[in-house]
Formats: C-alpha cells, sequence, structure tokens
C-alpha cells in the first residue's frame, strides 16, 4: 500500500511545519536575491545574448520565489513575506547576494554553485508526500536545467581565458564555497531530518551535498579550476571540515567567524 | 566559420503546435552548442514553442543562391 500524500498544510504533521517554513523561507528568499542579481546584469553582459540570458534567468528566479513565496502563505505560523514586502535585513540569503555580484565570473559562481545548489535541495522535494510542494517543484526544476547549462558554459569559456581569469573564479569559488556547502545541512540533515522521516524531502544533508559535488567537483576538474575537494572511495571528500560551529540553522547562513 | 562578431552564429527554429513546420524565427551568437540553446530559449520566449532547435550556420549546405561571380569566388 503507498505511503497517502499529505494534500493539504492541515494534514502536515506539526513537527513539519518550523522547518518546512524555515526551508522555504530560505529558498525564496535566496531564489529572489538572486534574481535581483542576475537582473542587475541584464544591459551588462560580456554580450548582447549574455545578457538577455541574465534577464531570462533572472525572471525564472524571481517567478521561482513568487511560487515558494505563495507556499509559505498557506503554512501556519509562517512569517508574511511576498515578492512586493520583502525587507532585504531579514532576508535569509547567503553572503554571496547580499550586494550585487561585481563582476560576470562574480555571477556565474553565483550560478553554477548557488544556483544548482538550491535546485538540488528542489530535487530532493520532486516526490515530496506534502503535495503542494511536489506540484509546484517539477517545473521550477525544468527551468533550472537552462540555468545549469549556462552556469557550466559561461565557466568553462571564462576558464578557457587564462590563468588569471582562473585565478579570480577560484577566489570566488572561495568565497561562497562554505556558505554553499553547509546550505544542504549537516551530515543527517540537521533541522531539514524531520522532513525526510516525513516523506517531504527524499533526502538532506550529506547525500544532497554529495549530489551536489559529483556535478560540480568534475566542472571544477575540468575547468581547471582548483577546489578544495577530491574523490575518494566513491565519494566527494572535501580538504577541510565545513564551519558547522558557525552554522545558523534557521537562516541557513554561516555566521561570520 | 560564419560568425558576429567572434562568435559562431546559430540559427534558430521552432514550432507551436504539432504538424506545423519548423520555421526560421532568427540566430544567436555563442561560443558552443550549449550556450547557443541557452540563448535562443531566452531570446526567442514570445510564443510558447513546443519545440525550438538551434544549428550552427556553418553547418548549413547551401543548395541554391543569387550570387555574383565575386563572391562564388571568394567562396
Amino acid at each position: 500500500m503507498s505511503t497517502p500524500l499529505l494534500d493539504r498544510p492541515s494534514a502536515l504533521p506539526r513537527e513539519a511545519l518550523p522547518p518546512l517554513v524555515d526551508l522555504v523561507v530560505a529558498l525564496a528568499d535566496n531564489k529572489h536575491a538572486l534574481g535581483l542579481r542576475y537582473g542587475e546584469w541584464c544591459s551588462s553582459g560580456p554580450t548582447i545574448e549574455a545578457g538577455v540570458a541574465a534577464t531570462a534567468m533572472a525572471q525564472d528566479e524571481l517567478g521561482h520565489a513568487r511560487v515558494l513565496y505563495g507556499l509559505l502563505e498557506e503554512l501556519p505560523g509562517a512569517p508574511h513575506r511576498s515578492e512586493h514586502e520583502w525587507a532585504a535585513e531579514d532576508a535569509r540569503t547567503v553572503g554571496l547576494l547580499e550586494q550585487p555580484l561585481s563582476s560576470w565570473p562574480h555571477l556565474i559562481v553565483a550560478n553554477v554553485m548557488l544556483d544548482q545548489a538550491l535546485a538540488q535541495v528542489l530535487d530532493a522535494a520532486l516526490e515530496s508526500r506534502y503535495l503542494p510542494l511536489r506540484q509546484r517543484t517539477r517545473k521550477l526544476i525544468e527551468e533550472e536545467r537552462f540555468h545549469a547549462i549556462h552556469g557550466r558554459g559561461w565557466l568553462l569559456q571564462l576558464a578557457a581565458e587564462g590563468p588569471e581569469v582562473r585565478a579570480e573564479l577560484e577566489g570566488i569559488i572561495g568565497q561562497a564555497w562554505a556558505e554553499t556547502l553547509c546550505w544542504f545541512g549537516p551530515d543527517a540533515g540537521g533541522a531539514l531530518a524531520p522532513l525526510v522521516a516525513l516523506g517531504v524531502l527524499r533526502e538532506a544533508g550529506e547525500p544532497v551535498r554529495q549530489r551536489f559535488l559529483g556535478t560540480f567537483a568534475p566542472l571544477l576538474h575540468g575547468a581547471g579550476l582548483a577546489a578544495p575537494v577530491r574523490a575518494e572511495g566513491g565519494r566527494w571528500v572535501l580538504a577541510e571540515p565545513l564551519p558547522w560551529s558557525r552554522w545558523d540553522e534557521a537562516r541557513r547562513r554561516v555566521r561570520h567567524a | 566559420m560564419k560568425t558576429i562578431g567572434s562568435e559562431p552564429v546559430y540559427e534558430v527554429f521552432a514550432r507551436r503546435v504539432d504538424g506545423e513546420p519548423l520555421r526560421h524565427v532568427g540566430c544567436v551568437a555563442a561560443p558552443d552548442d550549449a550556450l547557443a540553446r541557452v540563448y535562443a530559449r531566452s531570446i526567442y520566449d514570445e510564443e510558447s514553442w513546443i519545440e525550438m532547435v538551434v544549428v550552427p550556420r556553418r553547418a548549413v549546405i547551401p543548395v541554391e543562391s543569387v550570387r555574383t561571380e565575386a563572391v562564388d569566388a571568394h567562396a
């Protein structure tokens, strides 16, 4: 007998609400910020086509945020958030998005790292038992497919320009590394573990991080970029441990040292 | 290799409904096939296409064209 779906907010067990609300707020806030940051490059891309693509990705991300804020409205106890009342001061956005992306390489790193990290977390909701989340996720994931192609293509193009650009890319990747990889949560999922137990997410924590690294690490290698990760025994092993002591679980941020 | 600026040109074809022929909707300049796909999707979004393809202009095989002898000699 198949596991029954949770077809409305009132069907969610009480213990699922706080982590689900926190996750949806963080997903939506980061997608909203990503949309704004992509959009700031609509007329400044290295080519006209690149600027239009950044605009298209901006529209996609702002649309995704709108969908996720809509999901939030249905959840009891959720903070009021919308694209119109989104407040930058309490946004649960990662450090990379707090300021405008200062260069095209910054945009591409945000594209290949954060954008794809959020997509991996959403992918874990594709077969969610919580029907409102499941129904919204598929279209979001489909649009992210083109974001991945864009980021991959541009990272390879930029890296091919020479050692100075590769050093710049490595620096930006280094700045975003810890916060992006912590976003999936601690090994067993941390605050997201109850959502996995309930079937709201397929997985969280280390399995999702490994899935992300399974795509990102080979991309870095193919681009000739150094990264603090290596393949070992069928897994991706980080050169340095992640700063879990500074990890803010609810806001999904790494606090400054 | 035919280019606009320094990047290869890709012709973009699309159709709105089943049974309709693929029609030329424009072109994009991109360094490779992958980015050509992204740019075509981004730029030619005025319709809800059911299918869109990109073809590198260099892959186009001329059949007939009205060209001067000087152009033919150059080619």
